[in-house]
């Protein structure tokens, strides 16, 4: 039931987790996704077709999200993005919603028990979403995962929870716009690269492959933005059901569409860059423009480049400072919650 | 180790020559449904009516490096034909929007052969970003078809964002006033359409590669191995997959 599996000792390893290491060891001979995100999709359709109920459903789907993550280690994935509850599942029935909560409650309270795996692997916890809307008790615990892991850096797990990306982007311009009212950003310092470190994966790099189970084949607003140039995998197999073997396969895949990928995604960022250098370019331009019409000046339009380059660097020790300010607010929020249940706790 | 290198290589030659054999079947079958190439309106009016749920807007993506401007044009023209209002079609680096004189020739070509006598019922309009409604006069099927590329998708989404941050500069609008649908007002390039219902993904690359990602929030995304030599009976294969989806929306 535990989040973090440990590695069974080699002479306790059976044939197929040796078979498994070993093709583990082959495909990590190619491309290897660094980042992979998954809709855990199926849960409740294999509950049915277990005659399970639905609670059971999604327990079981812990637990293979519990053996993927030991996999992705093994494959030497050490990013992983799951989607766990989207903010559209507040629609189901209270009762459903209600054992959702429970099972997270449980689940994030079991997470803060295993504080020592967590710690020993390196593994850095973040939950990601409108956590407002969420019970306090299960914001609280989730906070102080989060904190207590906010260091590790040898594997990243982001549980999307109350989320949707187009909250997520909406939010992350409302970030932008605070910036803006506090004088800390302009409008036109706004770039892909700036609502990027505003999302709510500001810290992680776009997921390289996007895996969904359960045969359906759309992404049900779910890192919209960041999966623009993602390998996109979509399975026939139950969440419940993943195995070693899809996982492999969904790797394969990547592998197989690896270079096609870096090359529109390099293609895409040189683009931005040229966009950005000729924005910066003509803005200089146009306020010489305003105060030398007839180009009377010439030492002022020589050192065009100058200017550029000045501009340049004032936008990026503005972002810098903006974003700065944005993690700290952020970082104070889970601060907020933890101090509140310790203060329970020690009341 | 040299054993794994090996190994891998074989499995990737092992899945590419698959893919070969597959595509290689699928060209064999073609000259067979060569028959059915011509289709006519009325026949494509009716398959439409037997499919259980119709697309509003449909997203050509094209992710091959060779256009073939006469079969992107049936597609184009086999979608009206159906009842599909809004058509988008892509590629990331904008070579279709480049050469939209071409494309646009082949639309109308294809218009007058394939619908034929009901071909001036359709009104088949290129509508770049803005779209400013038309009065349509008598009983016209109004199609919007737009060329897309990836400054369609995040960059048109950046422009969004910093309009919102200028209102806030300027104090026209306050922080905490967006809406969830607020960004959306803001988009220009498929401003008047619907989000995407259907994505028909042409190529073998596995990614959309920025189409559009404010819009396909729900979008079914069916890849088709290629565009070229692209026949009726695929198409129609694709659009009735779409028919059998069912979405929970959450729930």
């Amino acid at each position: 039931m535990s989040w973090i599996r440990e590695e069974t000792p080699p002479d306790e390893n059976t044939w197929s987790e040796r078979f498994r290491k070993f093709c583990a060891n082959v495909l990590k001979t190619g491309p290897i996704p660094k980042h992979v995100a998954f809709i855990m999709d199926g849960n409740r359709r294999f509950a049915r077709k277990k005659g399970m109920d639905r609670a059971e459903g999604h327990l079981m789907g812990f637990e293979k999200l519990a053996e993927t993550l030991k996999w992705c280690r093994d494959l030497g994935i050490n990013e992983v993005t799951v989607y766990a509850f989207s903010i559209e599942n507040f629609k189901r029935s209270k009762e459903e919603v209600e054992s959702l909560m429970e099972i997270a409650r449980q689940k994030f309270a079991r997470l803060l028990q295993e504080k020592e795996a967590i710690m020993k692997h390196g593994v850095c916890i973040r939950v990601l979403g409108n956590l407002t809307l969420l019970p306090l008790d299960i914001q609280r615990s989730i906070a102080e995962a989060m904190v207590m892991s906010k260091d590790n850096d040898k594997a990243f797990l982001n549980v999307c929870f109350a989320y949707t990306s187009r909250h997520e982007i909406s939010n992350a311009v409302e970030e932008m716009a605070e910036g803006v009212e506090k004088g800390l950003i302009r409008p036109s310092d706004v770039s892909e690269s700036l609502l990027d470190h505003c999302l709510y994966t500001s810290h992680s790099p776009d997921p390289h492959l996007l895996v969904r189970t359960s045969g359906e084949v759309r992404l049900s607003d779910f890192l919209l933005w960041q999966s623009s140039f993602s390998v996109l995998s979509f399975m026939e197999v139950l969440w419940p059901e993943f195995s070693f073997w899809h996982l492999c396969a969904a790797v394969l895949h990547y592998q197989r569409n690896h270079q096609a990928i870096m090359r529109a995604r390099d293609q895409h960022n040189q683009e931005q860059e040229q966009a950005l250098r000729q924005a910066d370019y003509d803005s200089v331009v146009a306020e010489l423009q305003q105060e030398d019409p007839d180009k009377t000046d010439q030492s002022k339009w020589a050192g065009v480049p100058i200017l550029v380059q000045k501009q340049e660097t004032e936008r990026d020790r503005r972002v810098q400072e903006f974003l700065q300010h944005l993690d700290r607010k952020r970082a104070n929020f889970l601060d907020n919650l933890v101090q509140k249940n310790e203060i329970k706790v020690c009341s | 180790m040299i054993l794994h290198q090996v190994l891998l290589y074989l499995v990737h030659t092992f899945l590419a020559i698959r893919t070969w054999l597959a595509s290689l079947y699928h060209g064999l079958k073609k000259p067979l449904a060569f028959k059915h190439r011509k289709r006519n309106v009325h026949r494509i009016k009716s398959d439409s009516k037997e499919l259980s749920k119709l697309p509003i807007h449909v997203g050509l993506v094209v992710v091959e490096d060779d256009f073939r401007y006469g079969e992107l044009a049936s597609l184009v023209v086999w979608c009206a034909a159906m009842g599909i209002s809004y058509i988008s079609l892509y590629d990331s680096q904008g070579i279709l929007k480049r050469n939209n004189t071409s494309l646009w020739q082949e639309i109308m070509k294809q218009q007058q052969e394939l619908l034929g006598e009901d071909s001036n019922k359709y009104s088949i309009e290129l509508v770049k970003g803005n779209r400013t409604a038309t009065q349509l006069t008598g009983q016209k099927y109004s199609v919007e078809v737009r060329l897309l590329s990836s400054e369609d998708g995040r960059t048109d989404l950046l422009h969004a964002a910093q309009r919102w941050c200028q209102d806030v500069e300027a104090k026209r609008k306050k922080v905490g006033d967006l809406e969830p649908t607020g960004l959306e007002g803001l988009l220009q390039a498929t401003k008047g359409a619907p989000d995407v219902d259907l994505v028909l993904k042409f190529g073998t690359v596995d990614s959309l590669l920025g189409f559009l990602p404010w819009q396909i929030r729900l979008t079914e995304i069916l890849s088709l191995p290629t565009h070229h030599s692209i026949d009726y009976q695929t198409f129609l294969l694709a659009l009735q997959s779409f028919g059998n989806i069912e979405q929970r929306f959450g729930k």
